[in-house]
C-alpha cells in the first residue's frame, strides 16, 4: 500500500486519467463518464477509427498513443483487467469513420471477450467493424497453451504502421490485411529481475532471488516456464535475439524495427546499454536495424524487467511508421 | 389466420417473472458459482434484471417486444461487470432485433431466429462450442426446440426450450470445462451444472412461470 504514490487503491486510474487529460488537453479529450481518451486532431484523411485498449497498468500505452497519426481512441481498464464492452462500443461510436473502425486487440481472454461484445454491439449499431490480434510475445507460443501467445510490446509498433497507414485514406479491410500480416512479423521476449508490486497489497507479484532471471515473463507478472541465471546482459540479449530471429526469420533483404522496451523499473541507463547489445548481435548476424525505439512502452507497473521486440518491415512498413506522429508518448 | 405472438405486455411479464426467478434463486446460484466459477454469477445475473428494472418502465405504452428485449439488452450490456452479464445483453439484443423484423408481435419463428443469432453471437465472441461447459450447452438446445416448435405458438414453444435447455444444464454437469468460468478449475467443477446455463433456462423458464427453486430441475428424472 505505503508502496505507491496513491489516493486508495481503487483511486489510482481514474486520478492519473484526470491528470494525463490536463496534462496533455491539446491533443487528447478524455470522456470520464464513458472511461475512453480520444485524439482531438486526427488526420481528415482517415476513414477508418484506430481504437485500442486493455487493463491499466502498462502506460504510456494505450492512452499515450492517442493523437494525430497514431490512435483514434483507447479505452482503459481497472489495473490489469480488461476495459468493459460499454467503453469500447461508446469509444467506436465517438471515432468511427466513414469506413466505421479497427480494433487493436492484445490476445488476452477478457480483451477478447469485451472487444467482441462491442464488435457486436456495433454490427447491430450498423457499424463496420474489424479487428487486428496482437501475439507477439514468444513465450506464450507452445502448442500446450490454448489461448496462444499474448499481445505485449508490438502493439506500440502497429499502433503507429496502421496510423500512418490509416492517415493516407487506406479502407479497413486494407487496415486489416497489413495488420494482421504485420501482427505474424512481430516477437517479443521479456525477461525480469523482479517481479511488480500489486498496488492493493505493496507486495511483490513473485519472489526471484537475486541473480535469478524470469526468462520469458508476462506484462501482468505471468511466471515464465524457467528462470535463468542473471549473467552479464551481453549473453542475455544474444540470446534473446536469438530465439527471436529464429522465430521470425527475416529474410536477406528484410530489415527490422527493434524496440527495446523497459517494464517500469529498468533505468535508460541500462536500456541503451541493452540498445548497445541488440544493435552488436543485429550487426554479426547481418541483420539491418532500420528503425529502433528505446524507452519504457509498454510496462507491468514497476516490475524490473525488460523486452526486445523485433518486426520484419518492408519499404511500405517503413514508409508507414516513419509517417508523422503527435501523440503524448511518441511524436516526429 | 393470424400468427400467435406475444405482445408487448406479454413479453413484459416475461422479463418480469425472470426478475423474479432470478431473486428467488440467487443464491443457489451463488453457491454453483462458488463451486465452478468465481462466485459472482448469481449477483451480476441479480445486478442485469435490477437495472433493467427502470429502463423496462420507461417503455411506452405504445411499444413493441422489440423495445422491451431492447431495454433488457441495454442493461445487461452497459451495466453489468464481468462477461457472463454482457453475453446474456447479447442474447436479448438479437431478440429484440429479431422482434423488430417479425412485426408487431413476437411470434415462434421470430424467437427461433433471435435465439439462434444470440448463440451465434455468443459463441463469435466466446469461442465456445456445446460441450465447453458454458451457456452455449443450455442455448443450443434452447435453438432446437424452437425450431422444432415452429406450429406451435409462443408460450409452447417456449416451454420446450425451457425443458430443452434444463436437459442441457444437466448434461453441464458431467462435463469439464475447456472455456469460460470453469476452465480454470478443471476437474475440480466436474459434477457442478453451469451456472450459466442456469441463467439461460431460467430465463426461458420464466415465460411460463417464476422458478422459485433451482434444485429441482437439476437432478435428473
Amino acid at each position: 500500500m505505503a508502496r505507491y504514490f496513491e489516493n486508495g487503491a481503487g483511486e489510482l486510474v481514474p486520478d492519473a486519467l484526470s491528470g494525463f487529460a490536463r496534462a496533455h488537453a491539446d491533443l487528447v479529450a478524455y470522456d470520464s463518464a464513458d472511461g475512453y481518451v480520444t485524439a482531438r486532431h486526427p488526420s481528415p484523411m482517415r476513414r477508418v477509427g484506430l481504437l485500442s485498449g486493455g487493463g491499466s497498468g502498462h502506460e504510456p500505452m494505450h492512452t499515450g498513443y492517442v493523437g494525430a497519426g497514431m490512435l483514434d481512441a483507447a479505452c482503459p481498464g481497472r489495473i490489469f483487467a480488461s476495459p468493459h464492452n460499454r467503453q469500447i462500443f461508446r469509444a467506436s461510436l465517438a471515432v468511427a469513420g466513414p469506413e466505421g473502425v479497427l480494433h487493436l486487440v492484445k490476445n488476452y481472454t477478457g480483451d477478447r471477450i469485451n472487444f467482441g461484445i462491442a464488435a457486436e454491439r456495433l454490427a447491430d449499431a450498423g457499424i463496420a467493424c474489424s479487428r487486428v490480434l496482437v501475439d507477439d510475445d514468444l513465450a506464450s507460443d507452445s502448442d500446450g497453451v490454448a489461448a496462444g501467445r499474448r499481445g505485449t510490446g508490438a502493439t506500440v509498433l502497429l499502433e503507429k504502421v496502421l496510423g500512418g497507414a490509416a492517415d493516407t485514406g487506406m479502407g479497413r479491410t486494407e487496415l486489416v490485411e497489413l495488420g494482421t500480416a504485420l501482427a505474424g512479423r512481430c516477437r517479443t521476449l521479456a525477461a525480469a529481475s523482479a517481479a511488480h508490486h500489486a498496488p492493493a497489497t505493496g507486495e511483490p507479484a513473485f519472489a526471484l532471488p537475486l541473480g535469478e532471471l524470469e526468462y520469458g515473463v508476462g506484462i501482468h507478472g505471468e511466471r515464465a516456464d524457467r528462470t535463468r541465471s542473471q549473467g552479464q546482459v551481453g549473453a542475455l540479449v544474444e540470446d534473446m535475439t536469438g530465439a527471436l530471429l529464429d522465430a521470425l526469420r527475416p529474410g536477406p533483404d528484410e530489415p527490422v524495427v527493434a524496440l527495446v522496451n523497459g517494464l517500469g523499473s529498468v533505468t535508460s541507463l541500462e536500456l541503451y546499454g541493452i540498445f548497445g547489445e541488440l544493435g552488436r548481435v543485429l550487426d554479426a548476424r547481418r541483420v539491418r536495424l532500420a528503425r529502433h525505439l528505446v524507452g519504457d512502452h509498454v510496462t507491468a507497473l514497476d516490475m524490473r524487467g525488460f523486452s526486445l521486440t523485433l518486426m520484419v518491415a518492408d519499404p511500405v512498413t517503413l514508409e508507414f511508421y516513419d509517417a508523422p506522429v503527435h501523440t503524448p508518448a511518441l511524436r516526429w | 389466420m393470424t400468427i400467435p405472438a406475444f405482445d408487448a405486455a406479454q413479453t413484459r411479464e416475461w422479463t418480469h417473472r425472470f426478475a423474479e426467478s432470478v431473486y428467488a434463486t440467487e443464491a443457489e446460484l451463488t453457491a454453483l458459482d462458488q463451486q465452478a466459477g468465481d462466485g459472482d454469477f448469481g449477483t451480476n445475473l441479480a445486478a442485469g434484471v435490477q437495472a433493467a428494472g427502470p429502463l423496462l418502465e420507461r417503455v411506452g405504452a405504445r411499444s413493441g417486444p422489440a423495445d422491451v428485449m431492447g431495454a433488457m439488452a441495454t442493461a445487461f450490456l452497459d451495466e453489468i461487470g464481468g462477461t457472463s452479464g454482457p453475453l446474456f445483453g447479447l442474447l436479448f439484443q438479437a431478440l429484440s432485433r429479431a422482434a423488430a423484423r417479425s412485426g408487431p408481435g413476437l411470434t415462434t419463428a421470430a424467437l427461433a431466429e433471435g435465439v439462434a443469432e444470440g448463440l451465434a453471437a455468443i459463441r463469435r465472441v466466446g469461442d465456445a462450442s456445446p460441450g465447453d461447459k458454458t451457456l452455449v450447452d443450455a442455448l443450443s438446445p434452447a435453438v432446437d426446440a424452437l425450431r422444432a416448435a415452429a406450429d406451435a405458438p409462443p408460450a409452447a414453444a417456449l416451454a420446450t426450450a425451457a425443458a430443452g435447455a434444463w436437459r442441457g444444464v444437466r448434461d453441464t454437469a458431467a462435463l469439464t470445462a475447456r472455456m469460460g468460468r470453469a476452465s480454470y478449475l478443471g476437474e475440480r467443477a466436474t459434477g457442478i451444472p453451469d451456472p450459466g446455463a442456469v441463467g439461460v433456462a431460467l430465463f426461458f423458464a420464466s415465460a411460463g412461470e417464476t422458478v422459485r427453486a433451482l434444485e429441482p430441475h437439476l437432478t435428473p428424472g
